[in-house]
């Protein structure tokens, strides 16, 4: 019967009104014929007038509407204490009961509201990372794609001249980063030619050769080539630094991103900025130069990266092979709406309309000026108008993510190379007609039907964030993406590339909010040691962290929460008091198992989850009940600033805020935020460990009462983290928002067991994160796809 | 929605998309206050010294004659003032083109560095900003002066090179900024926005076609943010119909098309610079402009002449070899030319919205980096000025005395109402800026 309700609405605008009005007049799961419980009658008597029929709330009165995810015995107990307002003493007892039954079941509860609003799949347009992902997808498939790989380092060409040619070589090496200082030492070349010919000789005994050496020259050039790999989306400030000459070429063949031959004055650091998008490698030279009159020779490759300070650019970035152009979009896009706490594509907005009209010009641009090796044309003109004719149908193409029908190549294709005063004129028309159309913003608007190029589009835009690749075009074309098992094995594929690692981690970046840690900076004195080159280095750190986990075999989701092993550089672990093997490169090293657990210890969540001067249990603490068990927190009713910790001295952080959240009013939320936050307490505010604050004994007692109203109590971390391990609902939280940020998707419109089959899924398969992605991906592609067929 | 920020967004495109991630630090895009008067300052550039004797007048004062070299701008006489006598006093790092070069502007030293030129120390970057960016800084400091660009520089077949002969302009000590001399370059920098609003509007009409289609095939729901995309797209159109392409305040120049930059076409690309700069100052693009004709050193062959050797090689034969002197003089009566070609279109261009010519209000300076290329002396360096921009007094030759060039930088500024107490090195400002008017 609903069923049929909605279809029809779907069809008929009076239908879609008939069914609201059924909707206002049946309250929810109560059936019509049903007599008024007491719970309602108590409702209706009490609290109408100010919440409204169905808990909507009313205009002038309390205008926010009753929902939330409180158990009915704590929605029982805040109401026995508060409602109504003025008054409690008239609901208490059984009364209170019954009416949070009764509100529970009806509106308030998630379950009552998922039944109440019926969720579904909107049509969204790109969001900004899946526009970006998307037009460089799109133009690097007229040329290449390199992944990651297992090689790292830059390839070294050392000449014994200004002049880089073969005969002046005299050495080619890897090089795992650019760092060098050759000091006013100019013999150091012979010293490489020295060990390589030691080396040779070891090998052949080829004493004679050392004879013929070349000359140690005091001039002599380096060449250091391959890509950077951007782990992270967003602005990079990259910083050429030597006391010499030299250029830095970066993603540009045609001119040198940092021109540095000119040698000026004292200058020594040469910096510029581009915007990168994460998981992708960009193609890198440097052209270092030392001449005669220079007395020392020095050479580095920093940069600073998004969040983080200036530093070296570490060997795990560097790949000694090139990689193809990638198309930068400098325009800048408004932010997506993450109000339901993913981004997502359901609404345009003229700003964001502007922007794709910038990006198509630019791109457009950006097109142009290599059109002649993108399209392949060769030197003679007569076959221009051809090729350029079949690059704009792939361009155009591959944009919509499926084969154009005739009618598409007419109105984007040949209209323009017919209307265009020139044929690059053509191209840049379809290349703007193309960017700014809807078959390219709004995957799947065009296509009523659910086919397999909408399931090629559906996965690529789940994993990567981006168009479909030539070999999932083809499956589509094969029809071979209705057999399940070709999309498993897709989707197996898939899943072992760069972009997937891109999206997941930010996926984590969101889970664990780190966009939103503050007070990054600490009191001045409080903390001796702490810097924010330190805090760099804490980001790195949980960023390893995770991607250990996520991307070893296991990708076991209980060691996020269990590990003691962090990956630590020597400044961390030297701030930790963790012994470490000394050199400055990240390596995992364990730390006390019985005070650190996983995620929830991590010094970078410790310090981004507290006050310049305090811990902050609160912060901690709606961290864990948002993300870790996926409980609904409204604003605090009235804002609330810190007690100060000088105004109570001698009191412990967990006493304040004890203090400042006694009331009724504030426990509605705080009895269950401070119980989690305070079993961190063991952890100051830059994630270092205590026993004791104030010289009083740090009391890390925690508990928890779950959507059932079950209580559990634990002590500290580790006792936290076992019972988030052993948690469905903390199961459900992590599976539901992973399923939210992979298909920018509430997973209620998916259907009412798909959160349940997913996690017993998950539960099932040893807790794997890649596994669970992968049958996200799946998953809602078969619904959907069965949603449209239906 | 917002048609204040629409029209906004358009008046922005003007910018080109590729420096479109900056918006927020340009300032205004519309119009300077026309009621003001719209002062310029043009400096060009040749380069390799000149020929003295055939190039300043014997006489002193009002009554003088043109030479050789200058005749091609004998109409322009009386609004001409030839100032001999003016020294490139910066010492230190550096051969004399280098600093002859990079101190021209900027009045200033060389910062030690890894250039090593014929002679001398080797040499870096300038140590300070040039006096056309110092005047730009000060316009663009108000609003009634302010314009889209600030400065231009034109550059007429330099070398892609970078390095301290190829700069004379700096916006900072260690910042020079390299001149566009393509003209088409220049030309997507000036007009690029009005290709981009005529593409963007061809496609408008196919986009709504394409729009209305696949609004019917989806769900009611989902139409919802069809229709307001296509609402947005609607917008666009209007505000793209609106706009008057004559808001750029004249025609938009046509080039020529397929001119490559090479040696041979320097006397097209020379014109077609010029013309771009008269067209830019017709719009107020920009109230600063420098022309650079090939660089210090340059080796400009101009077979058009009949001369087929190098510049820069011509200019080191002695004084008595009569076939240098006589293409040394064709080549600088060239430039001579050049420049006569420039004040011809200013003087003919009524100033808009202003009484008068252009030229009335634009000073133009024509210099060199050397007083003479086989001695490489840093005296006498050609400083030519026409024009009523800075309200010098005009039809004269001076014959200054040993006189610091780093005066002559400040009179520029006083010309425009900036009154800087020095410029450059402040040991050569000594007795202030010099009394032209």
């Amino acid at each position: 019967m609903m069923n049929a309700i909605i279809s029809c609405a779907m069809l008929n605008r009076n239908a879609l009104k008939l069914f609201t009005i059924l909707v206002a007049f049946v309250p929810g799961p109560v059936r019509a014929e049903e007599t008024t419980s007491p719970g309602q009658a108590i409702y209706n008597k009490m609290c109408i007038d100010c919440h409204g029929k169905q808990g909507e709330g009313v205009e002038s009165v309390y205008s926010q509407s009753l929902i939330g995810d409180l158990s009915i015995q704590e929605l029982t107990a805040y109401i026995e204490k508060t409602m109504p307002e003025g008054e409690p003493e008239k609901c208490v007892g059984d009364d209170a009961e019954s009416v949070a039954r009764y509100i529970h079941e009806s509106f308030y509860s998630v379950t009552a509201q998922a039944r109440n609003q019926k969720a579904r799949i909107d049509l969204s347009r790109l969001t900004v990372d899946q526009y970006r992902n998307s037009v460089i997808d799109l133009v690097q498939s007229f040329t290449w794609r390199r992944s990651l790989g297992e090689k790292r380092g830059l390839r070294a060409e050392y000449f014994k001249s200004r002049r880089r040619s073969k005969d002046n070589r005299v050495v080619e090496r890897i090089d795992e980063r650019v760092e060098f200082d050759f000091g006013n030492e100019p013999q150091f070349l012979s010293e490489l030619i020295k060990k390589q010919d030691e080396e040779k000789a070891n090998q052949a005994e080829k004493q004679d050769e050392k004879d013929k050496n070349p000359p140690v020259q005091d001039e002599y050039s380096v060449t250091w080539s391959g890509s950077l790999y951007a782990p992270d989306t967003g602005l990079y400030r990259l910083n050429f630094k030597t006391k010499n000459s030299g250029q830095l070429w970066f993603n540009n063949e045609r001119e040198p991103l940092i021109d540095a031959r000119v040698k000026s004055g004292d200058q020594t650091d040469y910096t510029a900025s581009v915007i990168l998008q994460a998981g992708r490698l960009y193609p890198l030279r440097i052209e270092y130069f030392k001449n005669k009159t220079e007395q020392e020779g020095s050479v580095q490759l920093r940069w600073t990266r998004p969040h983080h300070t200036e530093e070296l650019v570490s060997t795990r970035y560097l790949v000694p092979e090139s990689s193809s152009w990638t198309i930068l979009i400098d325009t800048p896009f408004p932010p997506d709406d993450k109000s339901v706490g993913y981004e997502r594509g359901t609404s345009v907005s003229p700003e964001w309309d502007d922007a794709t009209t910038f990006a198509a010009l630019e791109v457009a641009d950006k097109i142009l000026e290599k059109i002649e090796s993108l399209a392949k044309l060769p030197k003679q003109k007569e076959k221009h108008r051809e090729l350029l004719k079949q690059f704009c149908e792939s361009f155009t193409e591959r944009a919509f993510r499926r084969p154009l029908s005739a009618q598409d190549r007419t109105l984007y294709i040949d209209h323009q190379f017919d209307q265009a005063e020139s044929d690059l004129i053509a191209v840049k028309r379809v290349i703007l007609l193309t960017l700014k159309s809807p078959r390219f913003l709004f995957p799947g608007a065009a296509n009523p039907d659910f086919d397999d190029f909408r399931v090629a589009e559906w996965l690529s835009l789940a994993i990567w964030d981006s168009l479909p690749d030539e070999r999932l075009l083809q499956a589509a074309a094969a029809g071979k993406l209705s057999e399940q098992r070709e999309i498993e094995l897709q989707v197996r594929r898939m899943m072992q590339d760069d972009r997937t690692r891109a999206k997941m981690r930010s996926f984590f970046h969101q889970w664990l909010n780190v966009d939103h840690y503050h007070d990054l900076s600490k009191a001045e004195g409080l903390y001796p040691g702490f810097s924010a080159e330190l805090l760099a280095d804490q980001r790195t750190s949980l960023d390893l962290f995770v991607d250990e986990v996520v991307w070893s075999e296991s990708s076991d989701y209980r060691l996020l929460l269990r590990s003691a092993q962090y990956p630590l550089n020597g400044r961390l672990a030297n701030y930790y008091g963790v012994p470490h093997p000394g050199h400055s490169e990240f390596q995992t090293v364990s730390l006390e198992p019985d005070q650190r657990a996983g995620l929830l210890t991590h010094p970078f969540l410790l310090t981004g989850l507290a006050y310049d001067d305090a811990s902050s249990p609160i912060h901690r603490g709606v961290f864990m009940s948002r993300s870790l068990l996926g409980r609904f927190l409204k604003p605090p009713p009235i804002a609330v600033a810190p007690l100060p910790v000088d105004l109570h001295p001698g009191m412990t952080t967990r006493e304040r805020v004890a203090k400042q959240t006694s009331s009724a009013t504030c426990m509605a939320c705080h009895g269950m935020i401070n119980e989690l936050g305070f079993t961190l307490e063991h952890f100051d505010a830059v994630g270092k460990y205590r026993e004791t604050e104030f010289e009083k004994p740090v009391n890390v007692a925690g508990q928890y009462l779950n959507r059932q109203g079950e209580k559990t109590e634990f002590q500290g971390a580790r006792g936290l983290s076992e019972y988030l391990v052993s948690s469905e609902e903390a199961h459900n939280a992590f599976v539901e928002q992973m399923f939210q940020f992979v298909n920018k998707q509430p997973i209620q419109a998916f259907g009412a067991e798909t959160l349940q089959k997913l996690r017993s899924e998950f539960v099932a398969n040893g807790f794997h994160i890649r596994q669970l992605i992968g049958d996200i991906a799946i998953e809602s592609a078969i619904i959907a796809r069965r949603q449209k067929e239906r | 929605m917002n048609h204040h920020s629409r029209r906004e967004f358009l008046k922005h495109f003007g910018i080109g998309a590729a420096s479109l991630p900056f918006l927020g630090n340009l300032p205004s895009l519309g119009f300077a206050d026309s009621t003001q008067r719209k002062q310029r300052l043009v400096v060009m550039f040749s380069p390799n010294g000149i020929v003295p004797k055939n190039f300043w007048p014997d006489e002193e004062g009002a009554d003088f004659k043109l030479k050789s070299i200058m005749n091609p701008l004998a109409a322009y006489q009386d609004r001409m003032l030839i100032l001999n006598g003016l020294c490139d006093k910066i010492r230190g790092d550096g051969d004399s083109h280098m600093r002859g070069m990079g101190c021209l502007l900027t009045g200033t030293e060389l910062f030690p560095g890894n250039i090593q030129g014929g002679s001398h120390t080797p040499a870096g970057w300038a140590s300070g900003h040039s006096i056309d960016q110092e005047i730009k800084r000060f316009l663009q400091g108000k609003q009634e002066s302010q314009t889209r660009f600030g400065s231009l520089e034109f550059g007429v077949v330099v070398p892609e090179r970078a390095d301290t002969w190829t700069r004379m302009v700096y916006s900072g000590p260690n910042k020079p900024i390299a001149p566009i001399d393509d003209p088409y370059q220049m030309f997507s920098k000036l007009y690029g926005q009005l290709k981009d609003r005529n593409s963007l509007k061809s496609i408008l009409d196919e986009l709504q076609t394409d729009l209305g289609k696949i609004r019917n095939l989806v769900s009611a729901e989902d139409r919802k943010l069809l229709d307001q995309q296509a609402s947005f797209v609607r917008d666009m159109e209007r505000e793209l119909q609106h706009e008057n392409p004559s808001e750029v305040g004249h025609a938009v120049p046509e080039l020529e098309l397929g001119v490559q930059d090479t040696n041979d076409n320097m006397p097209k690309i020379s014109k077609m610079q010029i013309d771009l700069m008269i067209n830019s100052f017709q719009a107020d693009f920009s109230r600063i402009a420098t022309l650079q004709y090939t660089n210090s050193v340059g080796q400009a062959r101009m077979r058009w002449l009949g001369v087929e050797e190098g510049h820069h090689q011509l200019s080191h034969e002695p004084d008595d070899n009569n076939d240098a002197q006589e293409k040394l003089t064709k080549i600088n009566t060239w430039y001579a030319e050049q420049l006569a070609y420039l004040v011809k279109r200013l003087d003919e261009t009524p100033e808009p919205g202003g009484p008068g010519s252009m030229l009335d209000n634009t000073q133009i300076v024509w210099t060199n980096e050397l007083g003479k290329g086989n001695s490489h002396t840093l005296n006498d360096i050609p400083f030519v000025l026409i024009g009523g921009g800075c309200d010098f007094k005009t039809g004269r030759s001076l014959k200054l005395k040993n006189v610091p060039h780093n005066r002559l930088l400040m009179s520029f500024a006083h010309g425009f109402g900036h009154h800087i107490e020095q410029f450059g090195n402040p040991d050569h400002c000594g007795d202030g800026p010099l009394e032209l008017a």
